[in-house]
């Protein structure tokens, strides 16, 4: 007796990945000062004067900080903001 | 706010003019190659490459304009709004920026931090008076944010 052909049932399921997150890091430069540099973060960020400074400090101990992440457009424009700032702004996928 | 001012001898302001003229037309070229443009898309690419292209542009013209009208003994430079004062402390950052990638690429990071220290009678006469400059400029920088906001310096 020949076996019934079973057909395998694959079931398909589609998942929207999230987009990834983008971090904007800016890196320490011998050029602009600590003072300099904390009025560029207030006035692009957007974000309190202590806040700023701390930020600052992580760019000049630690020779990077993660500024701002999030979307990619966003991570854009203040990468660009920051370069007109002519600081060493960069663009990275958050890990 | 009220107008800021920063101030400077004569002869400071003539020799600073002077250099402004011979590094503005590189600086536009400075600042782009300096910046890590994202390369992924073509379109952000080139909106990018052009907006610094012309913020450079309009920086070169600021300081030449400030300069020039500056006058008196010491001379002055008058900035009405804060607006105005920022543009300028940007544009101030650009030109120190090209003197670095442009007179004294060779001077390492760490010696350049501490630029008024390097006045060494060994460094040729161009670079020892592009560091003065390069000085100059700084202070007058260091000035606009300590007027902008005393406490931004720890």
């Amino acid at each position: 007796m020949a076996k019934p052909k079973i057909k395998p049932e694959i079931k398909t399921e589609s998942v929207v990945a999230p987009a990834p997150k983008w971090n904007v890091v800016v890196l320490n430069d011998p050029i602009n000062f600590t003072g300099y540099v904390v009025v560029a973060f207030v006035s692009v960020l957007r974000i309190p004067k202590a806040e700023a400074k701390r930020l600052m400090r992580q760019v000049h101990e630690e020779g990077r900080a993660t500024v701002w992440t999030g979307e990619r457009e966003r991570a854009e424009l203040l990468a660009l903001e920051l370069q007109q700032w002519h600081l060493n702004a960069i663009l990275e996928v958050d890990a | 706010m009220p107008e800021l001012r920063l101030s400077m001898t004569t002869e400071a302001r003539t020799v600073l003019t002077d250099l402004l003229r011979l590094i503005a037309p590189a600086a536009a070229r400075v600042s782009v190659n300096r910046a890590r443009v994202p390369e992924a898309d073509g379109e952000v690419a080139a909106f990018w490459t052009e907006t610094l292209k012309a913020q450079a542009e309009e920086e070169a013209r600021l300081l030449a304009v400030a300069f020039a009208s500056a006058k008196g003994n010491p001379a002055i430079i008058v900035l009405r709004n804060e607006a105005q004062a920022l543009a300028f402390l940007r544009a101030l950052s650009a030109v120190r920026m090209a003197l670095r990638d442009l007179v004294f690429a060779d001077i390492p990071d760490a010696e350049l931090e501490a630029a008024a220290e390097l006045d060494d009678e060994t460094l040729p006469t161009e670079k020892r008076h592009a560091l003065a400059c390069y000085t100059c400029f700084g202070l007058l920088q260091q000035s606009l944010v300590l007027q902008l906001d005393p406490e931004a310096f720890d």
